[in-house]
C-alpha cells in the first residue's frame, strides 16, 4: 500500500461543492491524471480516499489536505504535477508527500482551523471601536452558542475551543482572524465566533453577508503549530 | 458595472449560500467549455427546461454542447430551470435567467433553443422565458430578442407551443443545428447589424420597430426554407365552426406545406465528443454514455420513440470502443453505459461488451447497459458486465397477457419472460424490476389480472431457484405500471387515452391484488399522464391555456411535489378548452391530424395498416431480421438500415 498526502486549495467556483462532491471530483481527477487508485474490496469497489476535516459549502480554503490510496508508488512531484492539470478550475494542488507506513490517519491529528473572515459594515467604525469590542467579547468567560443538532437544539460554550482573535477593518468591512478548535475533540465554527463577538462585543455588522476563509488546517503539539505535512 | 459582473456578484454574494445544490447555478464543470465572446458570429442558449441534474443526463445536451463549440465561430452555453427556491431569490433581487459559462442574461444569446423532452416541462419553458425578461409570444418579440426555438422528441407535435416559438427543428440535431446557426450568423452579417441581440429599437420609436419587425420576419423566412425547420408563425391553423381541427398550411409563399425531418444517414460517421462535461453534484445519469445504435426495429405500437428514430443505425464497434477510451480519459468517470433504445439488439453487443470490460476492468471502470430485452441472452450480457459492478435488472413485459403483448406487437412470451427469470435467479440476482402499462387499447380485467399472475409466478420462480442454491435470503420483485398515453406518430395515435378513473381503478385493482410480501407496487400519477395524453395530441389552442396555468404557478409539473392537478383544470376551464375532448376523442382515420404538416417519415398508411393489425392481435416482425413492414421511413428520408454484423443476430424466436 502507497499513500500520498495532498495539500490543496479550493477556491471559487468549486467552494460551492459539498463534501461529497469534493471526494468525488477527487476521485475523477486522479482517474484523469492515470494515478492508480487503490480499491476497497466487495462488489461495490471504492477508493479510499480521506480528508482531514470537511469544509462547510461556500468556504474558500487555502489549506486542505487528503490522504490518498495507491495501488502502486508514484512520485508524489508526478502526482502533484499531473494531479493539477486534471482538477477543475479552482482545485489548487500545492503539496504532495508520500506518508510512511504506521502514520496516524489525518483525521486523527488534525486539531486546530485557522479563519479569516470578511463581514460588511453596516455603520462606519474605527479600529478603536473594533479593539474594544473584542476585548469586551473576550473577556467574557464563556461563550454560549446554540446547535440544531440530531437531537434538537443543544446549547454550547465555545469559548474554550478560541485559541486567537484578531480583528481590523478594511474600507468597509470587518475583518476577523481567528484560530480554533477542530477535529475529534470538537468543532468551533467561525461564524459561531462571529455571532458570539457581536452579541458580547455589541458590534453590528452585516452578518449575512459574511465571506469565511479557512487558511489552514493544522496539528497543535503543546505550543507549536504543525500543518499537516510537517508532521510526515 | 455591467450585467454580467452584476449577476455573478450578486450570485457569489447573495444567492448561492441561500439555495439547495448551489452548484446547479455555478457552471465550472471539468471541461466546460468557455470562449471569448468577440471572436464568435452566433451565439446559443442550451436551454433544459428541467432543473440541472436531469437536464445534465441528457446524452442530446452532450453531443451538441461539444459540437457547437468545436465550431470556431460559434458558442453554445447551458441554462436550466432554477429550482423555486432560487427563482424566488433571483426574482426578489431582480437576477435575470443567465447561463452558466459567462454568467451572462439569455437576452445576450441570440438564439436561446429548449429541448422537448417530456410534455410535463412546458410550463418550465414559459417560466424560463418570463425570468429571463423575453416576451412569451413569438409575434410580440423583436428583431433585438433572441429567436426561441425547440427541438427533441415532443418536436414530434410542438403544436400546443406553436405561438411561443420562432422556431422548431425536426429530427436529429448533429447537421442541422450547425446548419441552422451558420445561417442565422450569415444573416446577421449581411444585414451588417452585428450582433442580433442588443439590436432592438428603443422603446416607443414606432418606425424602428416596424423595421425591426420585418427584420425579423425576413430572417425567419429564410430559416424557413432549410429542409427540418418549421416556422409555426408561417402557418396557420382551421378549425370548423363546430371546434373541429381542419388542418394546418403555410400562409407565405416558398414556406414548405410539410416540414420534412433531417436525420443523420450514418452513424458511423456522424459527430460524437470524445469529451464532455463532468458535474460536481449527482445527476441522474453520472457515466460516459456510448449511444451504440439509434432506432429500434422491433416496432412496439405504443412507443413513439421506436417510430421516429428509425430506421435503426449503428455505430461501429472500433468506433465506440474509440470513444469509451477516449471519454474515460477525458471525464474519469467509473462507468460506461451503452445506451439506445434497446442495446442488447446491437449486433457486435457481446464482443464489444468484452472487449471494454477488459480494456477497462483494471481501472475498475464499470459497464451498464440501461435497456434490456426480456430474454435470456440479456441476462447473459448482464452477468458480464456484473463482474466488475453489482447492477440491478429491469425487464418490462409491458402487458400481462399474451393477447395484449400481441396487440401492443412487444414480441415477448411468457416462456421468454420466465426463462430470462430463470437464467437471471440463477446467476445470483435477487431482485427484478418489471414494467408494465396500464389502460391499453382492449386491455380487460383478464390482462390486469395477468400482471399479478406474471408477478407471483416471477417470485415462486426465484423463490425455488434460491431454496435450491441453499440461499436463505428472498425475492423481491418491483411491479411497476405507467399509464398508456397515444403519441402522434404512432399506430395508437387514432385511440382515446383510457379515462382516468379507470385507471385509478386498475391501480386499485393491482395494489389490492399484488399482496405478496415480496412484490412491491408503484404506479404513475394518473392524473399526469391524463395532461400528458392532452399535450402529446393537442394543438395550437392548448397554449392559451399552458399560459393561463403557468399565470396561475404552475411549474415543474412532472414532480409530484409541485404539480398542481386543479390549477390546471381551471386553466382549462377559464380558457373554455375541454381536455377530455384531446385525451379521450377516438381519432377517424381520415380525420385531419395537428401534426399533419409535419413529415417524419412514418407513412399514414403504415400505421392505419398496424392500428387494425393491432385490434386483430397480428404481430408484425422486426425489419431487421426480415422483410421490410413498409414504414416508408426509408424510402421517405432516403437512407436504410445500417448494421455493423458481428456473428449476433436478432434472436429468431421472437415471434
Ligand atoms: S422502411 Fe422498412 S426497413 Fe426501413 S425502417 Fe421502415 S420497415 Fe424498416
Amino acid at each position: 500500500m502507497f499513500r500520498v498526502r495532498i495539500a490543496f486549495s479550493k477556491q471559487d467556483p468549486v467552494r460551492w461543492l459539498s463534501h461529497l462532491d469534493t471526494q468525488k471530483a477527487f476521485e475523477r481527477a486522479m482517474r484523469r491524471a492515470a494515478i492508480p487508485l487503490a480499491f476497497s474490496e466487495g462488489f461495490n469497489p471504492h477508493p479510499k480516499i480521506a480528508f482531514a476535516s470537511a469544509l462547510a459549502v461556500g468556504i474558500v480554503s487555502f489549506g486542505e489536505y487528503v490522504d490518498v490510496d495507491l495501488a502502486a508508488a508514484v512520485d508524489p512531484a508526478e502526482v502533484r504535477e499531473r494531479l493539477q492539470k486534471a482538477m477543475p478550475e479552482g482545485f489548487g494542488i500545492h503539496g504532495v508527500k508520500a506518508v510512511p507506513p504506521g502514520t496516524q490517519a489525518l483525521m486523527a491529528v488534525v486539531n486546530r482551523a485557522q479563519y479569516r473572515l470578511r463581514v460588511p459594515l453596516q455603520e462606519p467604525l474605527d479600529e478603536a471601536v473594533i479593539a474594544a469590542a473584542l476585548s469586551r467579547s473576550l473577556a467574557e468567560a464563556s461563550w454560549l452558542v446554540e446547535r440544531e443538532g440530531k437531537k434538537g437544539v443543544s446549547t454550547r460554550d465555545i469559548r474554550p475551543g478560541l485559541f486567537q482573535l484578531t480583528g481590523s477593518r478594511t474600507d468597509d468591512a470587518l475583518i476577523l482572524e481567528m484560530l480554533v478548535q477542530t477535529g475529534s475533540e470538537g468543532n468551533v465554527r467561525p461564524e459561531e465566533v462571529l455571532e458570539a463577538v457581536c452579541r458580547y462585543g455589541d458590534l453590528s455588522v452585516d452578518r449575512e453577508r459574511v465571506r469565511i476563509l479557512r487558511l489552514g488546517l493544522f496539528v497543535a503539539q503543546g505550543e507549536r503549530l504543525l500543518t499537516p505535512m510537517d508532521v510526515l | 458595472m455591467s450585467p454580467i459582473c452584476d449577476i455573478s456578484q450578486i450570485l457569489e454574494d447573495e444567492l448561492l449560500r441561500k439555495v439547495t445544490k448551489p452548484t446547479r447555478y455555478t457552471g465550472g464543470e471539468h471541461n466546460q467549455v468557455k470562449k471569448d465572446w468577440s471572436g464568435v458570429d452566433v451565439a446559443m442558449a442550451f436551454a433544459f427546461p428541467d432543473v440541472y441534474e436531469v437536464g445534465m443526463s441528457h446524452l442530446g445536451l452532450r453531443i451538441l454542447y461539444h459540437l457547437i463549440n468545436e465550431q470556431p465561430r460559434m458558442v453554445m452555453e447551458r441554462v436550466f430551470a432554477p429550482w423555486p427556491d432560487m427563482e424566488k431569490a433571483m426574482r426578489s433581487r431582480g437576477v435575470p435567467l443567465f447561463s452558466l459559462e459567462s454568467r451572462r442574461p439569455l437576452t445576450d444569446f441570440d438564439v436561446v433553443g429548449f429541448t422537448l423532452q417530456y410534455e410535463m416541462s412546458y410550463s418550465n419553458i414559459l417560466n424560463m422565458l418570463d425570468l429571463a425578461g423575453i416576451s412569451l409570444f413569438a409575434e410580440e418579440r423583436l428583431y433585438g430578442d433572441p429567436l426561441i426555438m425547440a427541438g427533441g422528441p415532443c418536436a414530434v407535435n410542438p403544436e400546443p407551443l406553436a405561438p411561443f416559438m420562432d422556431l422548431i427543428l425536426l429530427g436529429e440535431g448533429e447537421e442541422l443545428l450547425p446548419r441552422v446557426l451558420q445561417a442565422i450568423a450569415d444573416f446577421k452579417r449581411d444585414a451588417g447589424l452585428g450582433a442580433i441581440a442588443g439590436g432592438a429599437a428603443a422603446a416607443g420609436d414606432d418606425l424602428a420597430e416596424r423595421r425591426d419587425r420585418s427584420r425579423r420576419e425576413a430572417l425567419l423566412l429564410h430559416l424557413a426554407t432549410i429542409p427540418g425547420v418549421y416556422v409555426p408563425a408561417l402557418y396557420r391553423s382551421e378549425y370548423a365552426a363546430d371546434g373541429c381541427f381542419l388542418g394546418t398550411t403555410p400562409i407565405r409563399e416558398g414556406v414548405p406545406a410539410k416540414v420534412k425531418k433531417q436525420i443523420v444517414a450514418d452513424l458511423d460517421k456522424a459527430y460524437f465528443p470524445t469529451t464532455s462535461l463532468v458535474p460536481f453534484m449527482d445527476v441522474v445519469h453520472d457515466r460516459v454514455m456510448l449511444e451504440v445504435l439509434r432506432g429500434c426495429s422491433r416496432a412496439c405500437r405504443f412507443c413513439q420513440a421506436g417510430s421516429i428514430y428509425r430506421p435503426v443505425r449503428e455505430r461501429s464497434p472500433e468506433t465506440l470502443k474509440r470513444q469509451a477510451e477516449a471519454l474515460v480519459k477525458a471525464t474519469g468517470y467509473d462507468e460506461i453505459a451503452l445506451t439506445s433504445l434497446s442495446t442488447a439488439d446491437y449486433t457486435c453487443v457481446e464482443p464489444l461488451i468484452k472487449e471494454l470490460i477488459a480494456t477497462h476492468a483494471e481501472q475498475k471502470v464499470g459497464l451498464s447497459l440501461p435497456s434490456l430485452r426480456v430474454d435470456a441472452f440479456s441476462v447473459d450480457l448482464a452477468k458480464e458486465v456484473q463482474k466488475v459492478r453489482k447492477t440491478g435488472l429491469t425487464f418490462a413485459p409491458e402487458a400481462g397477457t399474451q393477447r395484449l403483448r400481441d396487440v401492443i406487437n412487444k414480441g415477448v412470451t411468457e416462456s421468454d419472460l420466465m426463462e430470462t427469470v430463470e437464467s437471471a435467479f440463477s446467476n445470483g440476482w435477487t431482485s427484478l424490476k418489471l414494467y408494465f402499462m396500464i389502460g391499453l387499447p382492449t386491455e380487460t380485467e383478464e390482462d390486469l389480472e395477468g400482471i399479478a399472475r406474471l408477478a407471483e409466478q416471477v417470485v415462486y420462480k426465484g423463490t425455488a431457484i434460491l431454496r435450491e442454491k441453499g440461499m436463505n435470503k428472498s425475492v423481491r420483485v418491483t411491479v411497476s405500471t405507467s399509464s398508456f398515453v397515444p403519441k402522434a406518430q404512432t399506430p395508437f395515435q387514432w385511440e382515446p387515452q383510457a379515462p382516468m378513473a379507470d385507471l385509478e381503478e386498475k391501480q386499485a385493482f393491482l395494489k389490492k391484488r399484488l399482496r405478496d410480501r415480496r412484490i412491491s407496487y408503484s404506479w404513475h400519477d394518473a392524473r399526469i399522464s391524463f395532461l400528458e395524453a392532452v399535450f402529446a395530441k393537442g394543438d395550437r389552442r392548448l397554449a392559451q391555456v399552458l399560459h393561463r396555468a403557468w399565470q396561475k404557478g404552475c411549474v415543474f409539473d412532472g414532480w409530484s411535489e409541485f404539480f398542481r392537478y386543479e390549477t390546471w383544470l381551471e386553466a382549462f376551464q377559464e380558457c373554455g378548452v375541454d381536455p377530455a375532448d384531446y385525451a379521450y376523442r377516438a381519432i377517424g382515420y381520415d380525420d385531419p391530424l395537428p401534426w399533419d404538416h409535419l413529415d417524419f417519415g412514418v407513412d399514414r398508411r403504415y400505421l392505419i395498416r398496424e392500428h387494425k393489425k393491432a385490434l386483430a392481435a397480428a404481430l408484425t416482425r422486426d425489419c431487421r431480421a426480415d422483410q421490410c413492414a413498409g414504414c416508408g421511413v426509408c424510402p421517405t428520408l432516403g437512407v436504410s438500415i445500417d448494421l455493423r454484423g458481428g456473428d449476433h443476430v436478432p434472436s429468431p424466436d421472437r415471434l
